[in-house]
């Protein structure tokens, strides 16, 4: 087997990649950087399935019957929250920002989820018009950085997200190379062009959870306790930060687990920190029940999830909704059969492509070159974008529909087995055919 | 927009929540002049307001006091908690007494003045304006700062300047330490002139020697600045 000329040998260790890895740091004095996400293995939504209804229930007509899919954020707080955010589907885009991604790509995904009945969200640098434009339902982050960050913005928007963490890249800021930082981005980021911009990871007026809960107050008050507010939490101690998070007074927490991809972020960042989506959200779920805070705060969770069956996974595991990057990129274009030589120029192929931090996406997607971001038609993409959301839900319902239920978010771990032992320990469901569950009792395990 | 009202409102910060809307509403109706007699260091108060208008707060206040201020002019009797006049985009800010933590983080325009001291990270990640501090700061002030000027008469701590993207920090006394990628440069006459110019406007007279703090720059790029480095991987 070859890798990039190397050829593999015998060693488990020295594997050829570890080779070409430590020649290139030997010679480039610095760790890797790259997009995409993790390269490790980790039991996967693939290890779940899912028992339809036979003897014990009666399933829907799955080619007929109405299964609902409406989904509310924000609406366990009536006194605080005059607008839940309300989506006629559990899955919405999760921030990816404009200098990560082009305008053009931002606009697609706006109106691809705007087709859908969904929301997308902005991402770390600031609002960019063509985007409020293009989605109805717009949810606005706010990074460390702070970039771009707007009173009048804030008040624009369907929800708020304030980040503290991101599964590619755990306890770490924001990273985007000089490539991307043209001149627009810069100006958006008040940053100087082309510098590599790496971002802070800590807040610049909170410290911990009680600062924070004063901070969400601010929000609520600079707009008017209009919108829900989300934070964003990598997927490490789930139990505490859940219950903390929990504690600061916000509307929905979005978990993002180790599988969640990013645009670009160090590589040992990315294989070497978080834990896995199916090993957080039963846990995530618990925390929020031991509060007694299930219905009031919504938990959304991401990484990794690539179709309807992996979300309806999530929402029986005690997902409230789902949000998407990478799979949503895909439906863009991301990794598709055109423009070779350009994706050769970077040393890869289609279907191999993770070269989001260079900014010479040949497809346009991760880019700020006016050349490549040409390849993306905003209402073609946006199309697409609005196809694959069908899709999906028609994945989810089917699903749903099969197990016996009439709304996605009657999914139950009960619905699911395991078919490896670690997915059966990770997600605290009974493996398939013993009908024990591997690990701790409180998920029924060591009967 | 209806009649101008001159006459000072009095607001009594007990008389229930969400006093930042009252008065936001309060503005838009006319009035020109709000005083919050019993601000007793509460959170949040002053947050999200417009100009234009005059909001003085007869005591001290808690956290995020002016955050995301846009426009309006906030005076603070006494001292502050953290986060003063955080993001805030335009208006002026004026501290009496000190501040904590965080005072003008992120902020991208208008003046924030403190007649006291201010604790650590005073102006990180502040992306525009003045912030001006008669006494001392603390550690990390001007963390990652972007742009704008952080004017201290008085010392500063450690870690000053630290991650400095750009923008100008200004010390009259001694500096603690410098930050990574923080470094002294010549204060030239014009630059000094300018410096002392938004000093008198805010009523500071004296004249000092200020040390210029800027960018070294090293930590704006990787140090292999070739493109194609980055596709071996
Ligand atoms: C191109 C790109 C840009 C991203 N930008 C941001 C960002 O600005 N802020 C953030 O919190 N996460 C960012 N992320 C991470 C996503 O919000 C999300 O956590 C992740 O993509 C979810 O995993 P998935 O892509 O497997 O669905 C980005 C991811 C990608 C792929
Ligand atoms: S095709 Fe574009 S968006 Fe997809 S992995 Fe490659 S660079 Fe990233």
């Amino acid at each position: 087997m070859s890798d990039h000329g190397y050829t593999q040998g015998r060693s488990h260790i020295w594997t050829s990649e570890t080779i070409r890895d430590i020649h290139a740091k030997a010679e480039l004095g610095r760790y890797q950087i790259r997009g995409f996400s993790t390269f490790r293995k980790f039991p996967s939504w693939d290890d779940l399935v899912f028992l339809p209804a036979v003897m014990t229930r009666l399933p829907l007509e799955g080619y007929r019957e109405h299964c609902e899919t409406k989904t509310v954020i924000g609406g366990g707080k009536p006194d605080l929250v005059a607008r839940p955010l309300e989506l006629d589907i559990p899955v919405y885009l999760t921030s990816m920002s404009f200098g990560a991604l082009g305008a053009n790509a931002k606009m697609a995904l706006g109106k691809g989820f705007t087709a859908a009945g969904s929301a997308s969200s902005t991402g770390e640098g600031g609002m960019l018009d063509e985007e409020r434009a293009a989605a109805s339902k717009l949810i606005y982050q706010m990074t460390p950085s702070r970039y771009g960050l707007d009173l009048e913005h804030l008040r624009k928007a369907d929800a708020i997200e304030v980040a503290l963490g991101q599964g590619a890249k755990p306890g770490t800021g924001g990273l985007l190379l000089g490539m991307k930082i043209s001149e627009k981005v810069a100006k958006m980021r008040s940053l100087p062009p082309g510098v590599d911009q790496r971002s802070c990871v800590r807040h610049p007026d909170f410290l911990g959870a009680d600062d924070l809960q004063v901070k969400l107050e601010e929000l609520r008050e600079a707009t008017d306790y209009q919108v829900p507010i989300f934070l964003k939490l990598a997927a490490c101690r789930v139990e505490f930060d859940i219950k903390i998070a929990v504690k600061t007074g916000c509307d929905a927490i979005l978990l993002d687990g180790a599988e969640g991809a990013t645009a670009a972020a160090p590589e040992y960042q990315l294989d070497n920190c978080g834990i896995p989506l199916i090993a957080s959200i039963r846990t995530a779920r618990r925390a929020i029940e031991d509060l007694g805070m299930s219905g009031k705060v919504q938990l959304v969770v991401s990484g990794g999830i690539r179709n309807g069956v992996d979300v309806a996974k999530c929402l029986a595991l005690g997902a409230d909704a789902v949000a998407i990057g990478t799979s949503a990129l895909m439906a863009l274009g991301c990794n598709s059969i055109q423009y070779e030589d350009d994706y050769a120029a970077l040393g890869t192929a289609p279907g191999a492509c993770h070269h989001c931090h260079t900014g010479r996406c040949p497809v346009g997607i991760t880019t700020q070159d006016p050349v490549l971001e040409a390849r993306l038609d905003p209402e073609e993409g946006g199309r697409r974008v609005a196809n694959f959301l069908r899709a999906t839900m028609m994945e989810l319902t089917g699903v749903a529909k099969s197990v016996g239920k009439k709304n996605v978010h009657n999914l139950e771990p009960e619905d699911l087995r395991a078919t490896s032992l670690e997915a059966s320990a990770f997600a605290g469901v009974p493996l398939a055919g013993v009908e024990w569950t591997v690990g701790p009792e409180l998920f029924g395990g060591g009967r | 927009m209806s009649e101008v009202i001159t006459a000072p409102v009095l607001l009594d910060a007990d008389d229930g929540h969400r006093l930042n809307r009252r008065m936001r509403d309060l503005v838009d109706a006319g009035t020109r002049a709000i005083t919050v007699t019993n601000p007793r260091s509460r959170h949040n108060l002053g947050v999200g307001q417009h100009g234009p208008v005059t909001i003085t707060f007869a005591g001290s206040v808690g956290y995020y006091s002016g955050g995301l201020n846009n426009g309006a002019e906030i005076i603070i009797e006494r001292s502050a908690g953290w986060g003063t006049g955080e993001a805030m985009s335009a208006g002026r800010i004026e501290v009496r007494g000190t501040c904590a933590l965080g005072t003008g983080a992120s902020m991208r325009g208008g003046t924030i003045v403190v007649r006291g001291n201010c604790g650590p990270r005073t102006a990180a990640n502040m992306k525009g304006g003045a912030l001006i501090v008669e006494g001392n700061v603390g550690y990390l002030a001007g963390f990652m700062t972007h742009a704008g000027d952080l004017i201290v008469c008085g010392d500063s701590g450690e870690a000053l300047g630290d991650s400095l993207w750009a923008g100008n920090i200004w010390v009259a006394g001694t500096i603690a330490g410098l930050g990574a990628d923080a470094k002294v440069v010549e204060t030239t006459d014009e630059e000094s002139a300018r410096i002392h110019g938004l000093l008198r406007a805010e009523g500071i007279d004296g004249t000092f020697d200020f040390k210029h703090v800027v960018a070294e720059q090293k930590l704006w790029y990787f140090d292999a600045r070739d493109p194609e480095a980055w596709l071996r991987i």
